[in-house]
């Protein structure tokens, strides 16, 4: 049974990739009907036309990718081309039904398709209209292209979170923005709600997703207006918290590339920690690392007793010892790992979809539960154009009509024919 | 153009109670402050631990001058309870009673029985509990802080080189996600609330939340029957994709398909390169990688971030620079969009906050942040506590 906070509104998204992707299945989640426009005919980025295809299955490529599955859950799916003017009709149809419009391109792409607000308000007086581009929607970087990687080091956070001894050429490509401009997405649609309650309105939002991120760092730029200092690339370090890092374990499933995160934040956890580790008496006044200021000033000692013991076990075995002890501890999970958990598996947080291309998998849970209407995974990623019919039809289109839109090729359930 | 009278903002009248005083319950309740609902901040005595964080100006140690509280609290009123007592629950379950929305961050056994106390309420709020792991399962008590719950979250192994040590991002940014996810859920929550349905309870487990979002990399495992990669970040094999050193630092290139390498090739000068089978050939594009670095690297080397970012933006081609601490707030983009705020830091000079993370009109402000117990007395006050009943409450330590 999907959420019903948000039964009765409908969520029109023209966004692909990530962030705007997933907040349309976070409020599909919550029990919006989401309708995503598809891109067609082009192919959005994460759906392939061609091999080598990262999914299993037989089947169109387009339907296999796991990052389309991963962002595209409880939607419905029409693939319509916006371009053209037979499809800019369809398109005000559906504008005009709808309570939320979110758009995820550079700045000035849609309005230059002919839906700015302005216009997309005279369409619908009620409908909140969203636009999510990487760096705002006005500006002097109106226009310009990025994904994560361009917000993650534009925003501040790259430059802080690679490997302290190597190039930053090094730094891991992933990134951050993805997760926080999906939510903020979320909440900003829903106080636009709360305001259109007031005003009987609809209303513009400018969600710049690098602003967005700003608000996840904020120690990063006080560290510069208050201190005239630039944050460390610190890694696992914590310069005030000793223990704090991670360290390789003693094989397991991954391995010689199984590791353990370990800390104590204060003299109670360190005790815990000192007695996991067989040596009660480090935390015992007296001895030179029973105190914070000891610690801090034995760090690599300190470390160094930590990393011969984590070596001792696997990752996961040396974690839950701890744990039972009080202190902080985690094995760094791997995938499969992830699938076998045991807390997963007693909340059983993973979800089973069935889907016609990829088969049966698993797929991560909700990113919040919900009582008493808990969220479901009731509509896999839909297929390209799966219900154009319904859709099409509901706004008034006849079954010929939608022939004629398809040979047209204003509408579609496939690319490249 | 006339002015428009300004409108409240859109949360203007919710009543929004924050306990627990860690990161994720303090960010998670900033945004509903932020955009016009009242929030209570419920701290223990000695005030929220979140309060603790650095940095703090001059490096001076206080519950008042540090960047998350100044950063996280903005607008909001505290009290100052120990809500481990029985006077300061019925403190709290009479301010819950109030409220719309309860944001709650404790122990696992005090938030079930924190929640016991909201459930019993004739008009009950909706309930958004953070936790770790969840309410329950083998998990559930563990000790957690940013860097272990982003390890259990499966998403730190894929921040690493393959076999080298997965790190975590930067300190905090784990939690902030977590605490966003809490936002948005309570916020459908307090919208549901207010269109009459029955209060909703929802719990937000870190875990689940970091590990339910984007990088999912057992999906991926499951999908591709192999780990994904874990390379440096620079691409060999779809390029350029990853950080590149330039004149004054380094740029960022996003390989976005075919189309962009194009546009790369004829914004650096060599639009031949997009045509050659080397680059324009996918099975040869990966044995390549030298030859177009010979062509790429002098040409960044003798253009500074901005320039090259300006430059290839007008090419259409997705890059970007680089930015440190002090170079974020003073960009253009940042400069022109006021991105960030100043912010008076009582006895402690001036330092920067983040401004909205959407705009709407008439919508956000961030007021000052409380000092501990600012609004302890005008709060219990207002739940009916008398004179004597306050003093009392002080005396005995449950308030502050």
């Amino acid at each position: 049974m999907t959420s019903h906070l948000l039964e009765g509104i409908r969520a029109i998204e023209l966004c692909e990739v990530w962030a705007g992707p997933t907040a349309g299945s976070l409020l599909g989640d919550l029990g919006a009907d989401v309708v995503k426009v598809e891109s067609f005919p082009r192919n959005s980025m994460t759906r392939p036309l061609a091999a080598p295809v990262p999914g299993p299955g037989e089947g169109p490529p387009w339907e296999r990718s796991h990052i389309h599955h991963l962002a595209n859950r409880n939607k419905r799916n029409v693939a319509l081309n916006i371009r053209s003017d037979a499809g800019v009709d369809v398109f005000r149809r559906l504008l005009a039904t709808g309570d939320i419009f979110f758009e995820g391109y550079s700045a000035g792409t849609v309005d230059r398709m002919g839906f700015d607000w302005e216009t997309v308000h005279a369409i619908n007086p009620r409908l909140i209209y969203v636009s999510l581009p990487g760096w705002g929607a006005k500006g002097p970087y109106e226009g310009y292209v990025t994904l994560g990687s361009g917000l993650d080091a534009a925003g501040g956070h790259t430059i802080v979170r690679g490997y302290p001894e190597r190039p930053i050429e090094d730094t891991s490509p992933i990134y951050h923005s993805d997760a926080t401009g999906a939510l903020a997405l979320v909440f900003a649609v829903i106080t636009a709600l709360h305001r259109r309650e007031q005003t009987g309105k609809g209303v513009y939002i400018d969600i710049s997703q690098i602003e967005v991120l700003n608000w996840h760092l904020p120690a990063q730029v006080a560290e510069w207006a208050m201190n005239g200092r630039l944050p460390e690339r610190l890694g696992n370090r914590d310069p005030l918290i000793v223990p704090h890092g991670c360290f390789r374990a003693g094989g397991g499933e991954a391995g010689d590339d199984s590791w353990v995160v370990v800390a104590a934040e204060t003299d109670q956890q360190w005790s815990g920690l000192a007695r996991a580790m067989g040596h009660p008496e480090w935390a015992v006044r007296g001895h030179p690392w029973a105190t914070v200021p000891g610690r801090l000033a034995a760090r690599d000692e300190v470390h160094s007793a930590v990393r011969s013991f984590v070596a001792s076990d696997t990752a996961e075995q040396v974690a839950v010892l701890v744990q039972r002890h009080g202190a902080i501890a985690a094995p760094v999970v791997a995938p499969w790992s992830l699938l076998a958990d045991p807390q997963h598996l007693h909340r059983g947080w993973m979800q089973t979809v069935d889907h016609p291309y990829v088969g049966t998998q698993m797929f991560p849970g909700f990113p919040w539960q919900v009582s008493p209407d808990a969220p479901s995974w009731d509509r896999p990623a839909a297929l390209v154009g799966e219900h154009n019919g319904e859709i099409f039809r509901a706004l008034g289109y006849s079954d010929d009509d939608l022939a004629r839109l398809q040979a047209d090729g204003v509408i579609g359930d496939r690319y490249g024919a | 153009m006339t002015d428009a009278p300004r409108l409240p903002r859109p949360l203007i009248g919710r009543r929004i109670v924050e306990v627990g005083g860690t990161v994720p319950a303090a960010a998670a309740a900033k945004l509903f402050s932020d955009y016009g609902a009242d929030v209570v901040k419920v701290e223990p005595l000695g005030g929220a631990s979140m309060r603790r964080l650095p940095p703090f100006p001059g490096d001076v140690p206080s519950l008042e001058s540090g960047a998350f509280h100044v950063a996280l609290d903005t607008g909001k009123r505290s009290l100052v309870l120990d809500v481990e007592t029985a006077s300061g629950r019925e403190a709290l379950d009479r301010l819950c009673a109030q409220a719309d929305l309860v944001l709650l961050h404790v122990a696992p056994a005090l938030a079930v029985d924190i929640r016991a106390g909201v459930r019993a309420t004739a008009a009950p709020p909706a309930l958004v509990v953070l936790t770790e792991h969840g309410l329950d399962g083998p998990a559930a008590d563990y000790a957690e802080n940013d860097m272990s719950l982003f390890a259990w979250s499966g998403r730190m192994r894929q921040h690493a080189i393959a076999g080298e040590e997965p790190l975590r991002y930067a300190p905090q940014v784990a939690q902030m996600q977590w605490a966003a996810t809490a936002s948005a859920a309570g916020a459908a929550a307090l919208w549901a609330r207010a269109n009459g349905e029955p209060a909703r309870e929802i719990e937000v487990s870190a875990v689940e939340a970091l590990a339910g979002n984007v990088d999912t990399w057992f999906v991926a495992w499951q999908f591709q029957g192999a780990e994904t990669p874990r390379a440096s970040g620079q691409s060999k094999l779809a390029y350029p994709a990853g950080c590149y050193r330039c004149a004054d630092g380094y740029v960022v290139f996003a390989a976005a398909g075919q189309p962009f390498f194009n546009r790369l090739c004829e914004g650096i000068g060599h639009p031949e390169l997009a045509t050659d089978p080397r680059f324009a050939d996918p099975a040869q594009k990966p044995l390549h990688f030298d030859d177009f670095f010979a062509v790429l690297d002098p040409w960044l080397r003798t253009r500074t971030k901005h320039d090259i970012f300006i430059t290839l933006q007008g090419f259409g081609v997705m890059v970007s620079p680089v930015l440190d601490a002090s170079e974020v707030a003073g960009d253009a983009q940042a400069v022109a969009r006021h991105s960030f705020v100043d912010r008076e830091v009582p006895g402690a000079g001036k330092t920067t906050i983040a401004g909205p993370p959407f705009r709407m009109t008439d919508a956000w402000e961030a007021g000052p942040p409380p000092r501990v117990g600012e609004h302890t007395d005008e709060v219990l006050r207002a739940l009916g506590y008398s004179t004597t009943q306050r003093l009392a409450l002080f005396r005995a330590g449950v308030t502050g």
